[in-house]
Formats: C-alpha cells, sequence, structure tokens
C-alpha cells in the first residue's frame, strides 16, 4: 500500500496550496496551472495527482483537456480540527481563570470584587 | 505564493481573555513555578517545575504527567520578559512555537492575549493532525474504559 493521502497531506506543501488557491475560482487545466510555477509540468501534474489522491482536487475530462477542480468541501476537515485544537487551548486559559479566581478569593475574601 | 509567505495567519493561533484579577496577581500566577505548576497544561494534568527562570535567554522546563501516567517533557526559552506587560517564549522541545503572551490592565481586571506562532504551515498543520490522532486515542480508551467498567458489572 502507498502512504495513506489525506486532506492533511494535501496542504502540507506551499506548492500544493498555491495549486488549490489558483483554481479554487476556476477550474484550470494543467499547462495553465503549471504556467505560474517556476517548476516543471511533471512536477506539476505529480503535485496534482496527490491533490486528487486526497480528495481535494477532481479531474474533469473536456474535449482533449482535462481540467482541474478544487474540492473546497474537503478542507473544512481541517478547519474543524483546528478549532478542536483553539478549543484545547482555550480551556488551557479557563484553568488559568479558574486558578486565578481561587487565589484572589484566598487573599482579598470574598466581598471585593 | 509570495504574498503567503508574509502571512502568518495560517500558522498561528490567537486567544484572548479578561481574567477578573489586577494585573499583579495574574503577573505572578503566570511567572512563579509554584503557581504555574497547579494550573499550566489540560484537564486533569499535573506538573513538575525542572526550571523557570523568567528572564531573557532563561530556561522553562516542565514535565507534564498526563492522567493515564504518561509524561510529556517541555522545553522553552524565555526571549522577552517586560514586567506585568509581555511574555515572549521559544518553545524547543516539539512541537516548536512562538508563544507571546501580552497583559493589559483593565481596572481591576486583566486582559490577556495569547499568541501562538508556529514555524510553517507545514508543522502547524503536523500539530492540527497529531492533535486530531490524540483526540482520537483519547476517544477509544474513554470507549475501552467504558466497555471494561461494562464487563466487570456483569461480573
Amino acid at each position: 500500500m502507498k502512504a495513506r493521502r489525506d486532506v492533511y497531506q494535501a496542504i502540507a506543501d506551499p506548492t500544493r496550496r498555491a495549486i488549490i488557491h489558483i483554481i479554487a475560482d476556476e477550474p484550470q487545466n494543467i499547462t495553465s496551472i503549471a504556467e505560474r510555477f517556476d517548476m516543471s509540468q511533471q512536477a506539476i501534474s505529480l503535485h496534482v495527482k496527490i491533490l486528487t489522491d486526497c480528495g481535494l482536487v477532481v479531474i474533469k475530462q473536456q474535449g482533449r483537456d482535462r481540467f482541474c477542480k478544487a474540492e473546497l468541501s474537503k478542507l473544512s476537515e481541517v478547519a474543524e480540527w483546528i478549532d478542536q485544537y483553539r478549543l484545547h487551548w482555550e480551556s488551557r486559559l479557563d484553568k488559568l481563570e479558574k486558578y486565578v479566581a481561587k487565589l484572589k478569593k484566598e487573599r482579598y475574601g470574598k466581598t471585593k470584587k | 505564493m509570495e504574498k503567503q509567505k508574509s502571512n502568518t495567519a495560517d500558522r498561528e493561533l490567537l486567544l484572548t481573555r479578561i481574567l477578573d484579577a489586577p494585573i499583579e496577581l495574574v503577573w505572578e500566577v503566570w511567572t512563579k513555578p509554584e503557581h504555574i505548576a497547579l494550573w499550566w497544561g489540560p484537564d486533569g494534568f499535573t506538573n513538575t517545575i525542572e526550571e523557570m527562570d523568567v528572564q531573557p535567554d532563561g530556561e522553562w522546563s516542565l514535565v507534564m504527567h498526563g492522567p493515564d501516567g504518561t509524561d510529556y517533557k517541555n522545553k522553552s526559552i524565555f526571549k522577552e520578559i517586560i514586567p506585568y506587560k509581555k511574555i515572549v517564549y521559544d518553545h524547543i522541545s516539539g512541537p516548536r512555537f512562538l508563544a507571546t503572551i501580552e497583559f493589559e490592565s483593565r481596572g481591576n481586571q486583566t486582559f490577556i492575549s495569547w499568541h501562538m506562532l508556529f514555524e510553517s504551515a507545514e508543522q502547524f498543520i503536523q500539530v492540527v493532525k497529531t492533535f486530531k490522532a490524540d483526540e482520537g486515542l483519547k476517544q477509544n480508551i474513554e470507549k475501552l474504559n467504558a466497555y471494561l467498567k461494562g464487563v466487570r458489572i456483569h461480573k
């Protein structure tokens, strides 16, 4: 089995993120995507291949051209986990807040607000 | 691609909060090891502070003890310390990030902003992915615990 493909792997590379950015507005073929980069069309094709394996890009055949279309809904999976990670840090701030409140009560008593 | 390089939005987290305590107290709780040991880390964790030298280039080493007995070593270097204003530290054990905590007095309350900047978007994605894996693992352990409880009851 080949390396596991997932959305995280798809966006873990700056070129792949740039490709998604380029085709987010409208589908484009490999040639016009490759023109935007300082690398060979083969290299771009490989990145597009990884993106399709990860489900972030769908290839549509139109005549002789193959258009790459971005599947942006897949990205929400990452956004969801970034939110979870943020909540993890928020809960650590909750702990700080509780601790400070407890200490304040001990030092200044209950009446002082 | 160039315009994305100067942008840090894809590798940072910013949290803000107003704490209902004067800034002196919040600063003390953040900078004294005997206090930080009591509130640092995720829920259910305890901490051992090995070193906490709150000054520029000062070392900060602590071990977080997870509820399941796993130890997590953390090492950071303080970069900037402005009393009652700002703490910057470089978390040098993985995942690497630069944290900037700013304090601002608001009467009897304190506004705190907590910014974490990861080295690269790749690193940040890796952290989120690892976190996702850990959360999955945690849920599995919870499931296993629930399962074992059930088994015990039926005995």
